[in-house]
């Protein structure tokens, strides 16, 4: 895209210039990038027009929103790992057999007989992790800024249920190294769900396809994580980024709304820099840390103790205090009362800014089931050892 | 629009209203008919009519296998067969709370690894999070002097098989 007319490309004295200038008037050249590389007001506005890509942004965009101490980069990041899990995923599929007496044999395969498999494959992992957390903290902040506010109150729903989608392609990916980690995390993970009642027990025969964790278990996981659930995930993100703009851009107080710039540069090389760190990051993890792939999948052999994964470890907490109230009651709740938000709250007030004075009762209770959240993740992952016992991590 | 009478579909009878709504209500119905059934198949497909799993019904050894007073674990059918002087039962060593295998120490009952619920020697809730006993198996002998165990029945804490 940028090669169509670098900034400093002119029709220069230099070969390479000249080569460049006669790039950029090539037809084929033209006909895909129409405006070039834009140097005045009117090219910029039009290049936000003009590209597939770019006509996602506004033209102009607030000065308010574009502070990265407003939004943090959040929901970006989330979208960026997204796209790298989409990547990795994509080529990890060329080399994953979804079959028990394959899958392990498979995993093995992308570490030891693949070239730069086992990166691939810690891509993927920690990009999938990190975008568990990273969804998180991106609620957390649309909620500590007010920004679930009318007019924006369906699209809150539509991030409740992007992070329950998240939360889902992870459960589903895990499975699929069909390890020890894996079949014993989905089995807690769906005897939970059969504890919901009524429907419980038969949505959990339809999640595996039978009664056990086998053959069709692991190809329903399958399709569900490759195909069925990005689907639905590139859906809502399409129409998480379209309401965005439909609701008048990024929340911002009423007094700030009128302080504007133009997207390019200013938005879309910002977005740049977040691509960029996040590349660094997940590439820095994929580096230095392996993803875990434990023995193969015995059903006849527990460890112990027998974890889900991390961020279902606070759900695995509350099940042993007991099953239908951590199980079934408290995600219900959990859920329902972040569909039902922004229909209940709707006074206008403190939008925009982070813990509004206006907004003080409503943060500390979101603050206070979020944090219990994290407290109860936590003690789950570090202080549970064998027989679910109290142990201290140090 | 402005004129119905002078609108194309308008025939010398009429305005055409009615048969236009006529073929509105026709392609509706065909849509939405069309759309549900398609769905439905979907929905209905989804459901598994035959399972590759094996069978709720096997047999787990002759009587002789296991010896008086003894408990033994079957870890490939997730049960435990106990021979008393009473007869055989079969507990399973699936936990009735969240589906991990329980471990049995003679004497002490059942320790489940995954959220440290224990029952007792006859697969009685001794301390939660589980909520139900460890289920007991239908257990018979066939003609060919096999004990059989039927996963599919659970029967009470007073069955025993005289074998």
């Amino acid at each position: 895209m940028k090669d169509a007319g670098h900034p400093e490309a002119g029709p220069g004295p230099t070969p390479a210039g000249r080569a460049l200038g006669r790039l950029r008037r090539n037809r084929l050249v033209r006909s895909v990038f129409r405006v070039g590389w834009p140097r005045t007001r009117q090219a910029r506005l039009r290049a936000m027009l003009s590209s597939l890509v770019l006509h996602v942004h506004p033209t102009r965009v607030r000065v308010h929103v574009l502070r990265p101490s407003y939004t943090l980069g959040l929901g970006l990041v989330s979208f960026f790992l997204f796209l790298i899990l989409t990547v990795t995923g994509l080529a990890l599929m060329l080399y994953y057999v979804p079959h028990p007496a394959a899958a392990y044999r498979s995993m093995k395969d992308l570490e030891y007989a693949v070239t730069f498999g086992m990166f691939l494959r810690n891509s993927h992992r920690w990009a999938a992790h990190g975008m568990v957390a990273v969804v998180f903290l991106h609620m957390c902040r649309v909620f500590f800024t007010g920004s679930y506010k009318p007019p924006r109150e369906l699209n809150w729903v539509v991030g409740v249920l992007l992070l329950l989608l998240t939360l889902a392609l992870s459960f589903t990916g895990y499975l699929l190294p069909w390890d020890q980690l894996a079949f014993w995390a989905i089995t807690v993970g769906t005897a939970i769900v059969a504890y919901f009642p009524v429907l419980g027990p038969q949505v959990r025969y339809l999640l595996l396809g039978g009664h056990e964790i086998g053959q069709a278990a692991l190809l329903r996981f399958y399709v569900l994580h490759c195909l069925i659930l990005p689907l639905a995930m590139a859906f809502l993100v399409a129409l998480h980024f379209w309401r965005v703009r439909k609701d008048g851009g990024l929340s911002a107080p009423s007094r700030r709304l009128h302080r504007r710039v133009l997207a390019w540069p200013h938005l879309v090389f910002r977005e740049l820099l977040v691509l960029l760190l996040v590349l660094v990051v997940v590439n820095a993890a994929a580096l230095l840390f392996d993803a875990p792939l434990e023995e193969i999948a015995d059903p006849t052999r527990t460890p112990n103790p027998a974890k889900a994964p991390w961020y279902f470890l606070g759900l695995q907490e509350l099940v042993g205090y007991g099953a239908i109230f951590g199980g079934v009651v408290v995600p219900t709740a959990l859920v329902l009362a972040l569909l039902m938000l922004p229909y209940v709250d709707t006074h206008p007030r403190g939008v925009g800014v982070w813990f509004a004075p206006e907004r003080r009762v409503a943060n500390a209770v979101f603050a206070v089931v979020a944090l219990a959240a994290v407290a109860v993740t936590i003690i789950g992952t570090f202080f549970r050892g064998p027989n679910w016992a109290w142990v201290w991590p140090w | 629009m402005t004129d119905p009478a002078r609108h194309p579909s308008a025939t010398p009878r009429g305005t055409g209203a009615g048969r236009r709504r006529f073929v509105a209500a026709v392609g509706t119905t065909g849509l939405v008919a069309g759309a549900l059934g398609l769905l439905g198949a979907l929905a209905r497909s989804v459901v598994p009519d035959v399972l590759y799993e094996a069978p709720r019904r096997f047999p787990v050894g002759r009587p002789g296998d296991f010896p008086p007073d003894s408990v033994t674990l079957v870890s490939e059918r997730r049960l435990f067969v106990f021979n008393t002087p009473e007869g055989f039962y079969a507990i399973s060593a699936v936990c009735s709370h969240l589906g991990c295998n329980v471990n049995h120490e003679v004497g002490k009952g059942f320790a489940c690894p995954c959220h440290g619920s224990t029952f007792e020697e006859d697969g009685r809730v001794r301390k939660g999070p589980a909520a139900w006993p460890l289920p007991r198996f239908s257990m018979s002998l066939s003609r060919r002097g096999e004990l059989i165990v039927d996963t599919s029945r659970t029967v009470g804490p007073d069955f025993r098989l005289k074998a």
